[in-house]
């Protein structure tokens, strides 16, 4: 997912990081202090995700949790992501410090797509099915449309489009299961043990 | 802080235990997992008037039927080729220049290697003017013993048989040296593919605290005013 330096043409780094600088914006304006820590909890979360390497597929690829992070935290993912981000390329080198603007937008927008696709799902999630259900397609669907953007990233750069959008869906498609799961997984647990970490996105709140 | 509670009493408390006891397994299996990520890399060396590469995913998964161009000092582009199943791909030394080797994996993940020109020494005439007859002696006089070694022992046998060009003698000791140098070589590339360290990635998190810190100094103190 991550996408190396020097592979991308000026225009499209110039564009993503625009968007991102966009997208970091709404998600700081939509910033209320008390949701700072989950914010860096979540942050964190997605910088050692990426240590997790899946072996399964034609490549060698990792966790993402930018569905988790979506779902959780709605625009503020693009923070979020954008720190993880810095850090991973920082002392991992992965990606890298030009990238660094497409390779949030590609993995903080579906995290927003997800949180308005499928957010409806926990806050009207009375029913464990319905919660669970949801949950699972948003961590699965975020990857989804991560490898469509990282598609179209390489397309606008010169790359055909088709080929090079299935090679990194193809190659993320065991990461999309286990994302998915993963999702579900931990926001049932949150659910049950720190149901208030939930409530700031999902439950309007009595006091402010 | 209300905790709202949507499912049926019955089932509840063994489905919460189970749940309990499988999200911080699910963690623990997860961290003990090798820290391995996400990065190709490619290394390239000389070996002759060959030059061998080898690339591979961080992670030590090979690079298959990966895009390998070579290019020159200015950027021109010498040759191209891809990695065969190995993620090995080697071709002749297309000229004596500073040699790029750049890597094209599929999902914009790219790597280069630089081999300078001075690396590459098979190309171009063998240059005649540097005189080494200590070292053709004592390869000629080793030659004889099946064993080709290169031990530098201090015992120096009467220089018998030399009868052998210099060209040879280069050829010889080059073989050697490429077959000397291949565990160095070897554990060069492994120790490229280094993963990250537990060190950058508690630095990492620590980071982000940090940077969770500095936000609450801020938010508080605004509050406050």
């Amino acid at each position: 997912m991550h996408i190396s330096e020097g592979v991308l043409s000026p225009g499209v780094l110039i564009v993503g990081a625009s968007l991102t600088a966009a997208g970091v914006a709404v998600g700081l304006r939509k910033l209320d202090h008390e949701e700072i820590p989950s914010m860096g909890i979540l942050s964190a979360a997605f910088f050692v995700a990426s240590l997790v390497h899946v072996p399964i597929g034609p490549s060698s690829v990792h966790l993402i949790l930018n569905g988790l992070l979506g779902l959780m935290l709605g625009w503020k993912a693009f923070p979020a992501i954008l720190v993880g981000l810095a850090l991973q390329g920082l002392l991992f080198q992965f990606g890298g410090i030009t990238t660094l603007g497409v390779n949030t937008l590609n993995m903080a927008l579906p995290a927003v797509i997800c949180y308005y696709l499928f957010g409806w799902g926990l806050r009207i999630g009375t029913r464990h099915l319905v919660f669970t259900v949801t949950a699972f397609a948003c961590g699965l669907c975020a990857v989804l449309v991560s490898g469509v953007l990282v598609g179209f990233s390489l397309y606008f750069t010169g790359e055909a489009f088709l080929p090079a959008a299935k090679v990194v869906v193809a190659a993320h498609l065991p990461v999309m299961v286990i994302e998915g799961v993963l999702t579900a997984a931990c926001v049932l647990f949150l659910r049950r043990v720190k149901s208030e970490l939930l409530e700031g996105q999902y439950v309007p709140k009595s006091s402010s | 802080m209300c905790r709202n509670r949507h499912r049926s009493p019955r089932g509840t408390r063994t489905r919460r235990c189970i749940i309990d006891l499988l999200l911080p397994a699910i963690w623990l299996v997860l961290c003990v997992t090798p820290a391995w990520a996400h990065k190709v890399m490619i290394f390239g060396w000389v070996e002759g008037d060959t030059v061998y590469t080898e690339s591979k995913f961080s992670g030590g998964k090979k690079a298959k039927n990966c895009t390998v161009v070579v290019y020159d000092k200015e950027g021109n582009q010498l040759l191209e080729g891809k990695t065969d199943e190995q993620g090995e791909f080697s071709f002749k030394v297309p000229k004596k220049t500073d040699l790029k080797i750049v890597l094209k994996a599929s999902m914009g993940h790219m790597a280069e290697w630089v081999i300078p020109a001075d690396e590459i020494t098979a190309d171009g005439p063998i240059s005649e003017e540097r005189s080494t007859p200590d070292v053709g002696l004592q390869v000629a006089t080793k030659e004889g013993s099946p064993s080709v070694e290169t031990k530098t022992s201090g015992e120096l046998p009467a220089p018998a048989a030399v009868g052998m060009s210099r060209q040879e003698v280069k050829a010889l000791i080059d073989e050697s040296l490429d077959r000397k140098l291949a565990p160095i070589l070897n554990m060069l590339v492994d120790s490229l593919d280094r993963g990250p360290r537990v060190s950058e990635v508690i630095g990492g998190i620590g980071y982000i605290f940090g940077l969770v810190g500095v936000a609450l100094y801020f938010a508080n103190r605004r509050r406050k005013k």
